[in-house]
This record gives C-alpha cells, structure tokens and sequence, in this order.
C-alpha cells in the first residue's frame, strides 16, 4: 500500500505526466477526427467500419501511452532514482506492481476519456459524411453492443500497451532503447505482414502482432473476416504485456540496480 | 577595465588570467548573479567560495561561455571564451565530474576531447599518468567511484596544458589519501604559473592550499582578498586566556575596557586588549591564568561569518533576515575585508 | 600580493584547430559507446533477417519462370485473341467497332457482364505471332475512349466514349515503311488521325489482324477475377497495296487467360478473348509470383527505428549526463559541433545503410528465386539507385532524429516523436482504415514521404491496379519523396542550431 502511494505520488508531481496524459487525449482524439473528416461514404456498404473509424486516433494516442509507461522506470534509471527507490521499498516486484497499478489508474482515465471522446466525434462528423441508414449506417451508440466492446477494448488496449512498454523498460533500463522496442513492437509486424505474399502466413503473423491482433477489438463489421476474434486478439496483446512484465521483472529482481 | 582585443596572442606566452567583469543574470525573477566581478591572477590558487546559490557555478559557467549573461563580461587572457580557438589548450575545467557517458572507457573520454583538439593518444596517456589513473583507464567511466570521476575529470582539465585551470568542488568524494594528492597537484600547477580558481565548500582545504579567497554571496563578491587577510581580519584583537579564575579575571579585564566572553569553564575570548597588556593587568591583580594566546580563527570560522547574512538556505527559514543584530561584529569584519579587496 | 610570479611556459604541443578535428571527435564519441554500435549492428541485422523472412518464407510450387520483356526492356503481358494475316509491305487495313461487352467470373461457375475499363478490341499490326514482339495498335476501350498504342508501354487518346450498335468506332492503321498511323472516325468517311508511331521492330511481312482482350476483372484492392471481353467487328478493308489471303483465329500468349474464339458471320467478326497487351504493374493486377526489388527491403523500417533511437541518444545522452557542457567546452562554435554530429552519424548510418542493403538484395535474391518467385526485373541503374538511396534514407532520418533530439533534450520523446513521424504515416496509409486520397497525401507531406525512395515499378494511366505503397507504388517520385524527408532533417537541424545557440549549456 506504502508502495502504491509513493508511485501515485511519483506520477502525480511529475508535471511531464500530466501533459502526456492529455496528450493521449488530445492525440487520440484529433487523429479521429481527421480520420474521420476525410472518411466519406457515397454507397450503401461501403465498407468501412465506423467504429474503426472513429477509433482510428488510438494509432497515434498509443504513442504517449508508451512514453508515459517508459518513463515510470525509464526515467528512473536515467537519473539514478532507482536506488533510491529500491532503497525505500526493497521489494521489487511490488515496486513494479505498484507502478503497474498507478499506470492502470492513470491511462484508463485519460483513455476513456480519449475513447470517449473519439466516439463523441464520430457521432458528430459520421452522419455528415454519408455514414448514414441509407448506407447501411446506424447512429454510434453506445446502446450498441459490438460499438461497446469497442470503445471499452481501446480503453484496456492502451491499458495493455502501458503494461507493455512498462514491462519493456523494466528490462531494457533505457528510455531510448525501450521506445524503440516498443515502437519496433508495434509498427513492424503490420508492415511485415503486408510484405508477405502468402494469405496463410499474412494472417499468422496478424494473429501474433499486438497492435493488429489487439486493435481486432475495434472492429464492428466483417467479423468473419477478421484474422482472429476481437476479445481473443486482446488477449493476444495481454500476453505480450504479460510476458514483457514478466521478464522485466524477471531482471529487475536478478539484477544489481 | 578596458577590454584589449588581443590579436590572438602566442600561445606560448598567453597571459594566464580570468577577468569577470560586472556580471548580471536572473533566471526568471531570481537574481542569479548581480554584479560580479574579480580578477584571477596567475602563479596562485584562487580559492571560489560561498554558500549554495550564490552563484558560483553559474560564474563558472558564464567564463566558460556556457551560459550567457544579461550584463557584464568574462575575459580568458583578454579574450571571450567563445572566440578562442582550441579552448583546452587556454583553459582547462572541471564542472561536474559525473558528466561522463557511463558506458564510455576512461581512456576514450579523454580521446574524443583530445582528438577535439587536435591532439592525440600520446597526450592522452601523458594526463591519464599524471592523474593515476592509469590502471582504470580502459574501464568503463560509469562503473567510477565519485573520487575516481574527479580524477578523470581533472585529466581533461590537463588535457591541453592549460595557463588557466577552472576547478569545480574538485576535492568531493577524495578519500584523504586523494585530497592529499589533489592538494600537491593543485599547488604544482600554480607553481608553474598557472592561474587555478577552485571553489570548494572545504574551508580546511582553501586555508592550507588557496593564496585568494574570492567569496561570494547573493551573485555578488562578498570579499576579494589574500585568505591571510581574511583570518586576520576574522580572529583580529582577540586573546584567549585560560584560568581556573574565570569570574575574577573577567572582573579585572572588564574594568581595564575589554569585552570578554567566556568559552567553556575555563577559557575565556577578550577583545579589546592586547596579549601582553592583559599579562600585565592579570599579573598585576593576582589572577591566575595557565595560558595565554593571540587568537587565530580559522577559515571556516571567517567564512561562516562573511557568509552569514548571504545564505540562502539558512535553517532558520527560506531567506533568512539579512542583518540579525547579533551578527553586527562579524558584518563589521566582512565589511572591512570588502573594503580592502576593493582598495586592491 | 606575495607570491613569486613564474610566468607559464607550455611545455607540450598545441594540436592543430579546425573542423575536421571536430568531425574526429565526434566520430571517437560515436564509436567508443558500445550500446550505439550495438544499436546499429542490430539495425543492420534485423535488416537482413527480415528481408530473409520475406524471400523464405513462402515457397511456391511452381519454377521461377523469366518475365517477358517487352521491346523497351520492360515486362509486358502480351495475350489476346485475334484473326489475322501475314501481309508485306505498305498498306492500310480499316474497320468499325459496334460492341464491346465484357464478362467476369463472379461466382462459382456464374458469369456477370461487368466493366473492365481497360478491355480492349481493335487493329493491330504486329512484328509477328510471338508474344513481347514489336506492334502498333488502334483499338477501343470499355471505358477510355479510342486509344492509339504500341509496343506496349506507349498509350494515346484517340475519340473518347464507348462503342455501340448507335455509336460504332472505325479504326483505320496506316503502314508506311517502318511508320504506323492510326486513324478514327465515327462514321467511316470523316477521318481523324490519332497518331503515328515507329514500333521497334517492323519486318517487311508483318502480321495483321482484329484482337480483342480483357485484363483482370478488380473488384477491390484484395480481390479480382479474370475476365473475357466480346467485341464485333462490321466488314474489314484492305487497301492501298494490301491483299488479302484469308483471316486465322488464334491466340497469341497462350495460357487460359488467352482462351478465346472467333466467329465470322455476313461481313464481319465476332472475336472474344482474354489477358492484356500491357506493361506489368505491380499490386492486385500484377501475377502473384512477381516480386519488386523494394520488397526484400522491408527490413528497413527496422533499421530505421534502431539508427533513429542511436541517432537520438546521440545527443541527448549527452544532455543527461552534462557531457554537452565538456563538448561545448572544447568546441564553443555550437553550430559546428552541430554540423559535426550531423556528418559524422549521416556517414556512419549511410554506409551502414548502403552496405545492409547490398547484402539484403544479394543474398535474398537468389533464395526467393529458389522458392519460385520471379523478380520485377530492373536495370542495373534502378538497382544502384534503391541500395545507395537506402543508405541515404537511413542517413537522412538519421539527422532527423539528431536534430529533433537536440531541440527536445529528451530521449524518450524525441525518440517516440520522430519514429512517429516516420513510420506512423506509412502505416496508416497502408490500413484500411484511412482512404487512399489521405493515406496518398500523408506520404507527401510528412518525413514518411522519403519511403519513395525504394519505388522501383513506374505507374502506368494505360492499366488499372491500386498503386498502393504495399506493392511498390508511392504518391512521390523517388528524388521528391527524399526530397520531403531532408526537408524535415534540415528545418529540424536549422531549429537545433538556433536554439543550440541561444539556451545556456
């Protein structure tokens, strides 16, 4: 609990934070609107997937989530406050659980309120651009089952990229380095995959990239088509977090600070 | 003072002085230099002293032409730091021993400055000599103990063989063997003509090595003077006296017109007298006394005295009051060492 | 003042002063902190690594086969049905065009009429029955109007609009020594000439003859089907030399894409037939064993993050640290010390860049042909180009992110910032979720535009495909889109110089 609050307050009076913190919003929020500014639907099915679409700012949003998580370990070891904070509380695993904890307060408010506000825009700008029930279109509403599930499983990816990228830190020790792999994490796989000339292996690798199996969740339309399942492709990102806290914690323990 | 613009002079027989000359620096609404200006001289080591924030690092830095001031100038030999070509081989300094690049070997950290300057791995293995550092040289800078960074960061300090050395709290985290080995390296330097400003927080260290004392306060010199003077001004008049008669001898002194106030149980500080009158006056009275010295105070106490009223960070508060009545002797002294330093 | 004065005599050497003392500091910097060789050894590996997995990865069943070249060194298509005849020297030979309907697979065993804009049906005088050879066509189109073209890569309008039974086209092809004229009308006496060409290779006997063809049926980016085209053709003139032996059906490309048949009936012809006469492009139209060059390079955008992260510490680190105070110590000239990082990491990540992609292109070449995939052939030129231009791109992002370090004096946002920039863009054009028209303007504007670099395939308005930047096709010429990056590395650079000069160390 001791070690809850001093995280807390780490995060809490660093003013870096608060800014990444509405810059998650912020970031999410305007890359959706333009998305969905340039977005039109001139014939009935078009195609598009609207919640996709208004979700489309999580891209970019992720980004600061990332450096966010960085940061809470990063910027530790690039000032040697790491000492300090093993020093004060010698359990390292609940060090990085705590942290863990206060990431998870921290961006499932500003993520909600991101996804929130990203739909919001959605239901303003859709209707404009021909997303409406001539084209097969119905108002976003929250009423909406599959929409639901959408803007709740943003929230908790950006959830799972903190728990990423803070596991990822953890083991690299360097806020750089840890960005890059994390980044690398990310954007990689979706380039990759569409370099591959083969539709069996294309659709392995989407079912293990953690942004394209995680953002599965996002989807609203064609869920036949969709590599792999939207809550199941969560769960491939939360393994990957999983699996990088794991090591990183891992580390953080066998490691001299 | 007139600047002389130097048509870059020899290097070989480069005036080896830093002239700070009137500088003005705030950092937002704090006064971080006010009007600070001294000259330091070859041949001798300057010693930089004053309480935290009172602008000595960023005088450092402004010489170095690191940060740049609202007012004012700082000359290397005549010339402002930015102007000169191959700076090391003019001024070698030491700001913070822990700027290293932790995965970087002692020995290339000195490389990439030496080869900054166009000099080369001879050079290199020549400071690393000089400094002992020769058995860690090949390791890595990050895994160096506080006293160990200060060697290397004097090693680049040396690098150029500079007329003018900037040192900065060079004798943190020395173990007594280093301090000792700092103070001989420090003292050959102004023997060879260099000019070498050190600020420090060890007073011990500045009576023993420093011929200057530039102490500041407030981004401002507090005191300009030869640390000799700064002692005799501090300890000036005062006698101690040993006696196991305390209450008569205070009884005796105070008549004859001195101040006395007593120590401990059995000494006691007179001002006021001269040592041999108050023999005199105590012979003469029957008193009796083990003892009697001319009272010689130390740096420390000096300083702590000149620096009373510019702490920033006093215990008593966050800006402590600038004259406290009790403090009128000692602002008298710190006043008449201002005086001189002006008058040189 | 007591102390004896000894003046200072300097006892060693002053090294030399100049830029170039600069420039071997910083390289000394660059070299001597493993984590930043470390980092762009394992750019340079993962390079190689994924341009393996994307040559490996997939084997197909079938024989690298060669790809037709057409007479311009292109790869072409070259299969279509057609009556023709062999005919030597001048002559003319003109005919109407009444209809023109094309036909696509758009079930199992279902046939729909559709619109393959590109079909075509009309003359052709051609170097022979083999495919890739020389030819000049007239010949109309579903949905481009008459159009004049030869030796496949060459296209120019002729009358626009569709043809039918109430708006038929004649075409009319002229030889005259090596030239060939194509003519148009809309009603068989008021002439218009569309364009006179000189194919590559025009034998004395020539075969001439009525074609039609029909490529790909695209239904979206991911999905087509073939298709088949069926025009009619009204009484074929033969004139001024030529005369005429008797029309044969044939098919020339072979393959079932050229199946075809032809019927003749009172004075005209019924021709259906199947493929193209065009140059190859890359994307959905393209034979799904072609490969562009660019493709073994995907491993650069791994690259790219490791010498962006390398390139950003290598400043900020020093920012962390204070070192920035020792560098500017030594070298006061800011700019310059600047200017010297920039040369000394834009060398280093060039080199690594260029050599990386030499490798990737050596080794993967081979081991995709083994696994039965068909280079997009390109000249030696092209070649050289996307192997130096790679180390350039990694060079140029490379001082991108310097600059952007030295500006923000943070790694982790720097960092995050100029990977951003970079490959954000890209990906986000490639998804579904943006349109095309956005994902295209992205490429242009933002540092993701000097992807462009390793376009390989030239665009062709004559054939319909989604030139997309998956299958090589970018918004910006090569030389532009690098063009946009170093824009951004120099307006960058130009922010860190100024406010490099301007804050306190």
């Amino acid at each position: 609990m001791a070690a809850l609050h001093a995280e807390w307050t780490k995060l809490r009076t660093l003013a870096g934070n608060a800014w990444l913190l509405l810059a998650v919003v912020a970031l999410t929020v305007s890359v959706s609107a333009g998305v969905l500014t340039v977005t039109t639907c001139s014939t009935g099915d078009c195609g598009a997937d609207a919640a996709r679409v208004s979700l489309s700012g999580i891209y970019l949003g992720q980004v600061a989530v990332a450096i966010l998580a960085v940061l809470a370990v990063g910027g530790e070891y690039g000032t040697g406050m790491i000492r300090t904070t093993l020093t004060a509380i010698p359990g390292r695993s609940t060090i990085l659980a705590a942290k863990a904890a206060v990431l998870i307060a921290a961006v499932l408010v500003a993520g909600t309120v991101a996804v929130f506000g990203s739909l919001l825009a959605g239901w303003i700008i859709l209707p404009g651009n021909g997303f409406t029930e001539d084209h097969g279109y119905q108002m976003l509403s929250l009423a909406d089952g599959p929409l639901l599930r959408a803007g709740i499983g943003s929230v908790c990816y950006l959830i799972l990229i903190a728990l990423l990228s803070l596991g990822v830190a953890t083991a690299v020790r360097d806020s750089a380095a840890a960005i890059g792999v994390v980044l690398g994490l990310l954007y990689l796989f979706p380039i990759i995959t569409q370099m591959i000339r083969d539709p069996e292996w294309q659709r392995h690798l989407q079912q293990i990239a953690p942004m394209t199996a995680g953002l599965a969740v996002q989807a609203t339309v064609g869920l036949a088509d969709l590599p792999i399942a939207p809550w199941k492709g969560l769960g491939v990102l939360a393994a990957w977090a999983v699996g990088a806290l794991l090591i990183g914690g891992w580390l953080l323990r066998s490691r001299d600070a | 003072m007139t600047i002389v613009a130097h048509d870059f002079p020899s290097l070989l027989d480069m005036e080896a002085t830093i002239e700070v000359n009137g500088l003005r620096k705030r950092f937002g609404s704090t006064v971080a230099l006010d009007g600070m200006s001294f000259t330091v001289r070859p041949g001798q080591i300057t010693g930089f002293v004053g309480p935290n924030g009172a602008g000595k690092s960023t005088t450092m830095r402004v010489i170095l032409g690191l940060d740049a001031v609202d007012e004012g100038a700082a000359l290397i030999g005549g010339q402002p730091y930015r102007s000169l070509r191959r700076p090391l081989s003019h001024v070698g300094a030491l700001l913070d021993a822990a700027a290293l690049q932790p995965s970087r070997t002692a020995r290339n950290h000195l490389l990439w400055l030496a080869h900054s300057q166009g000099m080369g791995a001879g050079r290199v293995e020549e400071v690393i000599a000089r400094t002992g550092l020769q058995s860690v040289a090949r390791r890595k800078a990050g895994g160096f103990s506080l006293g160990m960074r200060q060697r290397l960061g004097l090693a680049a300090a040396l690098l150029g063989d500079p007329p003018v050395l900037i040192l900065d709290e060079p004798f943190n985290g020395l173990d007594p063997e280093g301090i000792v080995w700092m103070r001989g390296l420090l003292a050959g330097l102004a023997r060879e003509g260099r000019a070498v400003l050190v600020s420090s927080h060890f007073m011990s260290e500045m009576q023993d090595s420093a011929g200057h004392l530039v102490v500041v306060g407030r981004g401002r010199v507090v005191a300009d003077t030869s640390v000799a003077e700064v002692i005799e001004a501090a300890s000036q008049g005062r006698v101690t006296l040993r006696t196991t008669a305390r209450s008569a001898a205070m009884t005796v002194l105070a008549q004859a017109g001195a101040t006395v106030a007593s120590s401990d149980a059995a000494t006691l500080t007179v001002s006021g007298l001269s040592s041999e009158r108050i023999v005199a006056l105590l012979q003469q009275n029957a008193v009796p006394f083990s003892e009697v010295s001319v009272y010689r105070a130390s740096l420390e106490e000096a300083y702590m005295e000149l620096t009373r009223d510019s702490v920033e960070f006093s215990s008593e508060g966050f800006d402590a009051p600038r004259v406290p009545a009790l403090n009128d002797a000692a602002n008298g002294v710190a006043n008449q060492a201002a005086a001189k330093g002006a008058v040189r | 003042m007591t102390a004896t004065m000894t003046p200072f005599r300097r006892e060693t050497e002053v090294g030399r002063d100049g830029f170039g003392q600069l420039l071997h500091a910083e390289w000394t910097k660059l070299r001597t902190v493993r984590g930043w060789v470390r980092g762009l050894g394992l750019g340079a590996v993962l390079m190689i690594l994924i341009g393996l997995f994307g040559a490996a990865a997939v084997e197909l069943p079938n024989e690298a086969s060669a790809v037709p070249l057409g007479p311009d060194g292109e790869p072409v298509r070259d299969s279509f049905y057609w009556v023709h005849q062999s005919l030597t020297g001048d002559g003319s030979i003109t005919v109407a065009v009444d209809s023109l309907t094309q036909q696509a697979d758009t079930g199992p065993g279902r046939q729909d009429n559709v619109t393959v804009p590109w079909a075509k049906a009309g003359l052709m005088i051609k170097e022979s029955v083999e495919p890739t050879s020389s030819y000049a066509a007239v010949l109309a189109t579903a949905s481009h109007g008459v159009r004049m073209q030869y030796d496949y890569t060459h296209d120019r309008a002729g009358l626009p609009g569709a043809v039918s039974a109430a708006a038929p086209r004649w075409l009319r092809l002229t030889r005259s020594g090596n030239t060939v004229t194509g003519y148009n009308s809309t009603d068989g006496s008021h002439w218009t000439k569309v364009e006179t060409v000189r194919p590559a290779t025009l034998p004395a006997t020539v075969e001439v003859g009525l074609f039609v063809t029909s490529p790909d049926h695209i239904e979206s980016a991911h999905q087509s089907t073939t298709s088949s085209a069926t025009a009619h053709f009204g009484s074929v003139g033969l004139q001024d030399g030529w005369q005429g032996s008797g029309w044969v059906p044939d098919h020339v490309g072979g393959g079932p894409q050229s199946a075809g048949e032809s019927t003749e009936s009172a004075g005209g012809f019924t021709i259906r037939g199947s493929g193209d006469i065009a140059p190859i492009v890359g994307g959905i139209a393209s034979p799904g064993n072609i490969v562009p060059l660019g493709n073994f390079l995907v491993g650069t955008f791994a690259g790219l993050i490791a010498v962006m992260v390398v390139a950003t510490t290598y400043i900020t680190a020093e920012y962390r640290r204070g070192l920035i105070r020792t560098t500017l110590t030594a070298s006061p000239r800011r700019g310059r010390v600047l200017a010297a990082k920039a040369i000394v990491l834009g060398a280093v990540t060039f080199v690594v860049g260029l050599v990386t992609a030499a490798v990737v292109i050596m080794v993967c070449e081979p081991i995709a042909k083994s696994h039965g995939f068909t280079m997009f052939p390109v000249d030696l030129w092209t070649e050289l180009r996307v192997v130096v231009s790679t180390g350039a791109l990694l060079a140029v992002a490379a001082v991108f992110a310097l600059a952007v370090g030295a500006v923000l004096r943070r790694s982790a946002g720097a960092v995050a910032l100029v990977i951003a920039a970079m490959i954000l863009p890209y990906i986000l054009a490639t998804s579904p979720v943006l349109p095309a028209g956005a994902g295209n303007w992205l490429l242009r504007v933002t540092p993701a535009a000097g992807f462009a670099v390793h376009q390989t395939v030239q665009k062709y308005p004559q054939v319909f495909t989604y030139y997309t930047p998956t299958s090589g096709y970018f918004p910006l010429s090569p030389l532009a889109g690098f063009a946009v990056l170093c824009g951004y590395a120099v307006l960058a650079l130009g922010l860190a110089v100024v406010l490099l000069r301007r804050r306190d160390a």
